[in-house]
């Protein structure tokens, strides 16, 4: 969209439509003009007249004007997003797509869905359950803890009085920085360089834990003894760990920000009422404020969730392009992109829609479950 | 419980370096008895408000201390206190039920819960709510979240009852109801009860105590009626009655007060200067009366009637005196005269505005 000769093309569709809409208006003009002066000379009322074809569509234009309005934007939606969703959703459909041959695909069917939910596309690495049991994972712990700790964050910033400011713009720093820098820096936190009992080569997390006389370890590469295996799905946990703590911690800026000013709107006058209630500190921050700044909880927890589905930098910027060993770190949008890149669209159309279902049961569910919780 | 407030002083540092320092209450001393009625009545910004927060617990004071009984609770935290406030707004936990709001100070206490709710239910029929129980406060009237709020500060069974200003924000029907159902509620729980206002019919007619205050400092404590007859100062004299008290410059010349050229009445003061007051039922319609005031106008209300009169000396344009309906006065003559009923008359210090008869 930010393509220059889209900019004219669009400018050009702008202008058009202001000349038509100007035509039109001109148009109405006259005829009111007419009618106006029709209904004075003859005296009788307009709605009892027959109208001519012509007539009943230009009436019906100036009735449903508002869609002239609106125009624009739909045309803008249906290129770039309606256009595509119905696209996908009917390659998904079609069998070995690709968009270089003479035939396009070779059926119709749902056999894209059947080998993606099956594993069976017939390139190695992660398969697309892998994927939705990482990404699910990484999101359902990382989203509520992340939120949890912002609330506790902003609650204390919001009680201290002195360089209030400045903690709350050094908490906002880490918005600004870009998320593959990010992940290297937490890559070389908990990364292991060099000979493996070497105090010297480990990242800032074995050093802590060295602390604790814990054996250095190599989170990021996880190993043998450092993996769950459920069936198919294996789960690094080592790495998984990386993952969570980066998520937590690069959702807290944002997740604070929104929080701390959901705190400075409560009235003050029920911190009031609640001491003189006899309540205990964590009970005004359990039964009290939480509850009234639950609306925005609730809104951090579903773009959370809804963000979190759909997450992929942040695992390129820890573990690089091949998301881990063969892709095992893959996140869903990491699978669609895997599959777009090598030329097999099908399994990405059909990934893509999987997403898109599972984002909206998600969040059904969260809309579902906030309306009971959050409105008072 | 008695409260005991000795010296109570509560500054409010300055807001810039330019600024100055407030004194919102300034050296207060007074003392409560035990399961009375007591307003703090002032103008806004008297300092009555915080005084009522220091004896929560909500402010704490510059210096001074406060006692309950004999207890010091001046250092108590306001959560330990056991006193119940009802909020000038309410402050009526909007996420919670009518019932969730009045139980909540019992779940504090880790009372089990059906006796919480046995003691909400009661509360609430003490107040008359015991329908509204599962509602939201914002889908109650604000009379009726100004009984939740009562019941949720009374709930706990308080040693002390505040309340800040509970009928402002109450239309004039519901607040003439309330007020007397306030009378009633201390009444039936014979709770020791302060409540501050700036309205002094309010305050007069359901204080057993009135304590009015200006500028942070106590002017007068007393029962309504007793202040109402005798007034310590100008201040007062002025902040109570409705219609308020006509004050004149006077002057006393041996033995005798005058307001202008007139002597309007005889007096053992010493020569001097003084402002003159005179409540407006203090006024004898009389023909050949000592005091002569210009007529403007009659109002009748029936039981009473108001004669509107302007007099030169006076300090506002008009002139208000209440006689009985059944005097005739003739509205015709410009002028009308009037004898004074000596107790409704107060002479004060012209420099100091201290009471002197």
């Amino acid at each position: 969209m930010a393509n220059p000769e889209n900019k004219n093309f669009f400018a050009k569709i702008g202008e058009k439509c202001k000349a038509l809409w100007e035509s039109f208006l001109a148009l109405f003009k006259k005829k009111e003009a007419q009618e106006v002066a029709a209904e004075t000379q003859s005296g009788e009322v307009f709605v009892g007249k027959e109208l001519t074809a012509k007539e009943k569509f230009l009436r019906f234009l100036k009735a449903e004007q508002g869609w002239l309005f609106v125009t624009p934007a739909l045309i803008l939606l249906a290129v770039f997003t309606f256009y595509p969703i119905v696209n996908a959703f009917i390659r998904a459909f079609q069998e070995n797509y690709n968009p270089l041959s003479p035939t396009k695909y070779t059926g119709i069917g749902f056999e894209n869905f059947v080998r993606v939910l099956k594993g069976d596309t017939g390139t190695g690495g992660a398969t697309f359950l892998q994927c939705l049991v990482n990404t699910t994972i990484f999101t359902f712990v990382s989203v509520p803890l992340s939120t949890l700790l912002a609330l506790l964050i902003s609650v204390a910033l919001n009680s201290i009085k002195a360089l209030q400011k400045a903690y709350q713009t050094i908490l906002f720093l880490p918005y600004l920085t870009n998320s593959l820098a990010m992940g290297a820096v937490f890559a070389t936190f908990f990364t292991i360089v060099g000979t493996k009992n070497s105090t010297d080569t480990v990242g800032l997390v074995n050093i802590a834990l060295g602390w604790f006389g814990i054996e250095p370890i190599d989170w990021m590469k996880g190993g043998k003894g450092f993996v769950w295996t459920i069936g198919q799905i294996r789960i690094p946990w080592t790495k998984y760990v990386v993952v969570i703590v980066y998520e937590i911690w690069s959702g807290l800026p944002f997740k604070i920000l929104i929080l701390f000013s959901a705190l400075q709107s409560v009235n003050k006058q029920y911190y009031d009422a609640a001491k003189i209630d006899g309540a205990s500190k964590s009970k005004t921050l359990w039964k009290i404020t939480t509850p009234l700044i639950m609306p925005m909880i609730s809104y951090l927890l579903i773009t959370g969730i809804m963000g979190g589905m759909k997450q992929y930098t942040s695992i390129v910027g820890l573990f690089g392009e091949q998301m881990g060993i063969d892709y095992d770190m893959g996140t869903m949008v990491g699978y669609i992109y895997r599959y777009i890149s090598n030329g097999q669209m099908g399994y990405a159309f059909a990934g893509s829609l999987l997403l898109f279902v599972i984002i909206m049961i998600f969040t059904v569910i969260n809309l579902q479950a906030s309306k009971k919780k959050v409105t008072y | 419980m008695k409260i005991t407030i000795q010296n109570l002083t509560k500054k409010f540092p300055a807001r810039n370096k330019k600024g100055k320092e407030v004194v919102a209450v300034d050296n207060m001393s007074i003392e409560i008895p035990s399961g009375k009625l007591v307003g703090l009545l002032g103008p806004s910004g008297c300092g009555k408000s915080t005084s009522l927060f220091m004896i929560s617990g909500l402010e704490s004071p510059t210096s001074g201390k406060i006692f309950f009984d004999d207890q010091d609770v001046t250092t108590l935290a306001a959560e330990r206190r056991g006193v119940g406030l009802v909020f000038q707004n309410y402050a009526l936990y909007p996420h919670m039920t009518v019932e969730g709001n009045i139980m909540f100070p019992l779940t504090n206490m880790r009372l089990p819960k059906e006796e919480a709710k046995q003691r909400a239910l009661e509360a609430a029929q003490l107040v008359q709510i015991e329908d509204l129980m599962q509602r939201k406060p914002s889908e109650l009237s604000g009379g009726q979240q100004q009984r939740v709020a009562i019941a949720r500060a009374l709930v706990k069974m308080p040693n002390v009852l505040l309340l800040d200003e509970p009928l402002s924000n109450l239309d004039a029907r519901l607040r003439l109801q309330t007020r007397e159902e306030i009378k009633r509620i201390q009444r039936e729980t014979g709770i020791t009860t302060v409540f501050v206002t700036h309205d002094q019919e309010e305050a007069m007619s359901i204080c057993d105590i009135m304590v009015v205050m200006k500028l942070g400092v106590v002017q007068q404590v007393g029962a309504p009626q007793a202040i109402y007859d005798n007034p310590t100062n100008l201040f007062v004299a002025n902040f109570l009655g409705t219609p308020p008290i006509n004050i004149f410059e006077g002057e006393v010349k041996s033995g005798k007060i005058y307001i202008g050229d007139e002597a309007v009445l005889d007096t053992e003061v010493p020569d001097q200067k003084v402002y003159v007051g005179i409540r407006p039922e203090g006024f004898i319609y009389d023909e050949n009366g000592a005091f002569s005031l210009n007529l403007d106008h009659i109002e009748v209300m029936g039981r009473d009637k108001t004669i509107v009169t302007a007099h030169g000396k006076s300090q506002k344009p008009t002139v208000r005196s209440i006689i009985d309906s059944d005097i005739y006065v003739n509205d015709q003559s410009p002028v009308v005269k009037f004898n004074l009923k000596p107790n409704k008359v107060f002479l004060f210090n012209a420099e100091t505005e201290e009471r002197i008869r």
